[in-house]
């Protein structure tokens, strides 16, 4: 491609940790129960913002419950838990940069890696990457290079699809099995529809600050109807594009919208557990996109998933292109399905 | 008066109920900052409400914690931080939850001009 857009595809992170100390173990553990505090919770926001230089974003809201942190950053969302932090950037933003110094100041507070877990895409502009991110072959190395020996259930898999502009990257490595009954659902979406990208433009010189636009945009979109009871985080972008994150108890969801033509893109993510209605969520994800192209990840323990995600989108028109499933030592599942509608 | 162009804390249900009668007599725009001090977010915005108690002289600035005060966070259902309250006359005129930077001085201008007019 001759001239390159933002890229909207997101790199994603998650990093379990776990207390040396049997003391900060019962904080990690407390918390899970009701509400507990400490953990990474105690990173000082200095450290958090170097972190974030280095990875080269910024926050730009941020809140928190008895749970969790949320960040909305200028490239994406950053979540922090006692035990774990998930961070997600797109752009032209170097993630990886970040793994080092998290075990670095996770350490200061006691606190031990356990698991890694790296997933994005299919870059719209892989030329534009910088490194490490400029293949995926690089960004293995790099990770393996960044993580301590003890993580020694490690595989890297590229899944693919019938797609060749759509794959999935995922990279896992583990201390030890750790399954949890939640699952973590990433959506990816392509060539969305033109009048609901258009909502996620703001008009020239509309005086308002990001954050007021951005809950215009949460509800004229129908973002605040996908997970009625979250707390909705947003932020608009001068002159588009649209990031939120939603916290509900211990739970998260997070959006970012790239709207502009030739390579609009959407992300949507969440965790739930076997009863929630993921169905619900899906059809709604995909009625305020209207995507063209859209691919769906699940990490489970399981692989029970998978079918309701079609059964939930192919009565909206999405037909569903390919399913990969792949197998990741001490982290579950992964089931990769892509759909596109029937403009295609 | 000491406790002016900074942001007070109110570490007692006595001080609060002071505090409070005190911005509900005054008639000036009181904000209160619901805080944590496990909340990551909390100190993203605290040093901003310090500038912005040392601009806005006419502006009564709280900080109340939610585990030091139990029962006035949930008098004021406070269950996301930091929240802050916009007050006048002891009632709630505006309210932001979460450390949304940019509302945040807009809020404050938008009611402390109405308070002075």
């Amino acid at each position: 491609m001759a001239v390159s857009g933002f890229e909207g595809f997101e790199k994603r992170l998650e990093l379990h940790f776990f207390g040396d100390d049997p003391t900060v173990m019962d904080q990690l553990d407390g918390h899970k129960k009701n509400k507990g505090l400490l953990g990474l919770r105690l990173l000082d926001f200095d450290s958090l913002q170097l972190v974030l230089r280095a990875v080269q974003c910024t926050v730009v809201s941020a809140v928190g419950n008895h749970y969790f942190d949320s960040y909305v950053l200028s490239e994406s969302s950053l979540f922090v838990y006692p035990g774990k932090i998930i961070i997600k950037t797109c752009g032209t933003t170097q993630l990886l940069k970040s793994v080092r110094p998290l075990i670095h100041h996770a350490r200061h507070l006691g606190l031990s890696l356990s698991s890694v877990r790296y997933t994005r895409g299919n870059f719209i502009f892989p030329e534009s990457q910088p490194f490490p991110h400029t293949s995926f072959k690089e960004e293995v190395v790099y990770l393996e290079d960044s993580l301590p020996k003890g993580l020694r259930f490690r595989k890297a898999s590229v899944m693919p699809s019938k797609t060749l502009t759509h794959s999935w990257h995922v990279f896992t490595a583990s201390t030890d099995i750790d399954l949890g009954d939640v699952f973590t659902i990433e959506i990816c979406m392509t060539e969305l529809d033109k009048a609901s990208a258009g909502k996620f433009f703001r008009r020239p010189a509309d005086g308002k600050s990001g954050d007021s636009a951005g809950k215009d945009m949460t509800e004229a979109t129908g973002i605040g109807s996908i997970s009625p009871s979250a707390l909705i985080c947003d932020f608009a972008f001068d002159p588009c594009g649209y990031s939120m994150n939603g916290i509900d108890g211990d739970r998260y969801s997070t959006i970012h919208v790239t709207p502009e033509d030739g390579y609009s893109y959407a992300s949507f993510e969440t965790v739930a557990s076997r009863g929630d209605d993921v169905a619900r969520v899906l059809k709604k994800v995909a009625q305020v996109f209207r995507p063209a192209t859209m691919s769906v990840s699940t990490t489970s323990a399981s692989r029970e998933v998978w079918g309701r995600v079609a059964s939930a989108l192919e009565p909206l028109g999405l037909k569903r292109r390919s399913c990969a499933v792949d197998e990741f030592p001490a982290t579950g599942t992964v089931v990769y399905q892509t759909f596109s509608n029937r403009r295609k | 008066m000491a406790e002016q162009n900074q942001v007070v804390g109110c570490h007692t249900q006595e001080s609060w109920l002071d505090h409070f009668q005190k911005g509900k007599d005054s008639k000036k725009l009181v904000v209160v900052d619901f805080t944590a001090s496990w909340c990551g977010p909390c100190r993203f915005i605290a040093p901003i409400l310090t500038d912005l108690a040392k601009k806005w002289t006419d502006v009564t600035f709280l900080k109340v914690d939610v585990d030091e005060l139990k029962e006035v966070a949930e008098e004021w259902k406070i269950d996301a931080m930091p929240t802050l309250l916009f007050l006048k006359e002891g009632k709630v005129v505006d309210k932001i939850v979460g450390a949304r930077k940019e509302e945040l001085l807009a809020k404050v201008e938008k009611h402390a001009v109405v308070a002075a007019a």
